[in-house]
């Protein structure tokens, strides 16, 4: 029985060397293809770890990425980045503005997903950022209505799932941080993934995380899906009596690492959360990774983390006589 | 006709290299590079850029842009006596987080927090600067308590904490005192409680000018009631709480209002005449002389360029509530 898989949520942290280049291409002291070169140079090795220590349902590691929202509203028509607005602390990010009709200019991901695909035989998640979470982290100077901004954005991103999937993605993953911004919405969230997810063949999953999941958890089982990415080691697996009340009909992908500790979990850490989660899920339904993207943790942190967590998950299979 | 004030925060950088030296301040100091004086030379000279767009823009009653805070939560709690600072929560329904105060012991005052970054920023500014303050039942509810039995006990300790600072502020000079509950956009069962606790704050605030804001969201279902609170002024969210509208037209008010009808959420510029011609619609209902327009709730939501100009379409709006009066 295949049970217990591992994989990772999205990103990664970039080496030292691609952070550089970024800065120096932000200055324009470095050009667009050799930008791109050390971007595909740091995927590739980000491949080849993965692979190494054995994981099975990959991610490019979003090292051409800065901010996720970002990423996807500046490859599209009918927006403009704004200035710098604080996240927390010293930490500040560019906003995109809504300005115009939304439209897609072409595939926005898909290049890269081929590119990383290209380089593995094990499968490669193709990945999304989702339509309310686009709406509620942009500025909208054209719709008027977060309704119909979000509806905007599925559309489109649906067409990007489509265009991924077509590209061979087995796996198309729509991540939704803010999935637990305005709980009156998520109808509207439900509406709206719905409409990225239609038709597809591919295994969905939805990613969230750091939201109160007490007050969303009735839609967990709603979500139009396939499976629950779930940040789960943050929060002291406090959901888990939840989940035994009121069991999960999806797949989940439970996260074992709290990504914003720099903390290396020991194995044996790893391994009590995941029997824990074998005491309310079925193995073949339960998906082993960390709680969200390592990406701000150094390269050396996230790669002792994962390495850790592929073994954990080893050990465990080998004391359940799991595959 | 009707005059103009801001709500607390304002963008501490811009896009400009000289617009992010507290950014670099904070990153130096972080790296050992810098100490504790040279950063707040750095906030103070971003307080002083702050209160100069805000006099440029000539708005009526300013504010210091909360540019020391680190948020609207730890600020203040992690001064006061038994709180330590936790982990990252998410701050209502925005993209922003702030430091979970927890709560371990019984909660006491130590001394001023405020009142030298208060005196400074009205040593430097032509118009008044209102003192801000998170108030004591946001405090509470978004805390993390470990001791308390209730959090209603918790609040009540955190007003007489918050009643103390009122005082020294007051003593310095501060005639205009604002404090934030956001929390009753989400909670307004409990009105109550905020009206005991401001009781214990107001007894410290002398002949001052206390301010109630609520944001984030309406107050339509307690607006009534949010009246006989003992305050001065209600500033009152009109974008995402626009569903105050209504009340604020159907009963009016005795006491004046603080307007929130600029977007401090969204870059979408507003009309001037258009935000004008809805003050007015309050034209007999309220007492428009007494009362301020404002952004919805802080500004600092925004990039820095785009406050700038949500302060000059606030001016102008004011401006033409007088022409159309």
């Amino acid at each position: 029985m295949t049970a217990l898989l591992t994989t990772s949520v999205g990103s990664f942290p970039k080496p030292e060397y691609l952070t550089r280049a970024r800065t120096k291409h932000s200055k324009g002291e470095l050009s667009e293809e050799g930008l791109r070169r050390l971007e595909e140079k740091a995927t590739l090795e980000w491949i080849r770890f993965q692979e190494e220590i054995g994981i099975d349902i990959l991610v490019d590691g979003e090292q051409y990425r800065g901010d996720m929202a970002t990423y996807f509203a500046e490859n599209l028509e009918g927006t403009e980045i704004s200035g710098l607005v604080r996240s927390y602390g010293n930490r500040f990010y560019k906003k995109p503005i809504i300005v115009d009709e939304l439209r897609l200019r072409g595939p926005i991901s898909v290049d890269w997903f081929k590119f990383a695909q290209g380089q593995t035989t094990r499968p490669v998640k193709g990945m999304i950022t989702g339509p309310y979470t686009m709406m509620d982290w942009s500025f909208d100077e054209y719709y008027g209505s977060r309704a119909d901004a979000c509806l905007a954005f599925a559309k489109l991103l649906h067409q990007e799932a489509v265009a991924l999937e077509g590209a061979g993605a087995k796996v198309v993953q729509v991540d939704e941080p803010a999935l637990s911004a305005r709980f009156d919405e998520l109808p509207l969230l439900v509406k709206a993934v719905g409409i990225v997810t239609k038709g597809l063949k591919a295994k969905t999953v939805l990613h969230t995380c750091y939201g109160n999941y007490n007050e969303i958890f009735e839609y967990f089982n709603q979500l139009p899906v396939d499976q629950l990415d779930l940040e789960m080691s943050n929060s002291g697996l406090d959901l888990l009596d939840r989940f035994k009340r009121e069991p999960l009909t999806k797949e989940i992908a439970f996260g074992v690492i709290d990504v914003h500790s720099h903390v290396i979990e020991p194995e044996s850490l790893i391994r009590q959360r995941i029997e824990k989660a074998l005491t309310i899920f079925a193995p073949p339904k339960l998906y082993i990774d960390p709680d969200c993207g390592l990406k701000t943790r150094s390269v050396d942190e996230a790669q002792a983390k994962l390495r850790n967590m592929t073994e954990a998950t080893r050990a465990v299979r080998k004391t359940h006589g799991l595959s | 006709m009707v005059r103009t004030t801001v709500v607390g925060t304002y963008p501490r950088i811009g896009d400009s290299f000289e617009e992010q030296a507290l950014r670099r301040g904070i990153a130096r100091l972080d790296r050992g590079e810098a100490n504790e004086a040279e950063l707040r030379a750095a906030t103070r000279e971003t307080v002083r850029a702050v209160l100069g767009e805000q006099n440029g823009a000539g708005i009526d009653l300013v504010t210091d842009g909360q540019i020391a805070w680190y948020d609207s939560q730890s600020h203040f709690a992690g001064k006061l006596t038994s709180i330590d600072i936790n982990g990252l929560v998410r701050y209502f329904d925005t993209n922003t987080y702030y430091r979970q105060p927890v709560v371990r012991g019984p909660v006491s005052w130590k001394g001023p927090l405020l009142l030298d970054e208060w005196k400074f920023a009205q040593s430097i500014s032509e118009a008044p600067v209102k003192a801000v303050l998170t108030g004591p039942v946001t405090l509470a509810s978004l805390a993390l308590d470990k001791h308390y039995p209730s959090r209603k006990a918790l609040a009540f300790d955190l007003a007489t904490a918050i009643g103390e600072e009122v005082g020294v502020l007051v003593q310095g000079g501060a005639t205009q005192i604002q404090i934030d509950e956001p929390i009753l956009t989400r909670h307004p069962e409990e009105l109550p409680l905020v009206a005991e606790t401001l009781e214990r704050i107001r007894s410290s605030k002398a002949s001052a000018t206390l301010t109630l804001f609520t944001y984030f969201g309406d107050v339509g279902t307690i607006y009534e009631d949010l009246l006989e609170v003992p305050a001065d002024l209600f500033g009152l969210d009109l974008v995402q709480g626009a569903a105050t509208w209504p009340a604020v037209l159907k009963h009016g008010s005795a006491k004046p209002l603080v307007l929130g009808l600029i977007d401090a959420r969204n870059t979408k510029e507003e009309d001037p005449a258009a935000v004008a011609k809805k003050v007015l619609e309050l034209d007999g209902a309220v007492d428009l002389k007494s009362s301020f327009l404002s952004p919805s709730n802080g500004l600092e939501f925004l990039p820095r360029d785009r406050a700038r100009r949500k302060l000059r379409i606030l001016r102008a709006a004011a401006d033409a509530v007088g022409v159309g009066a």
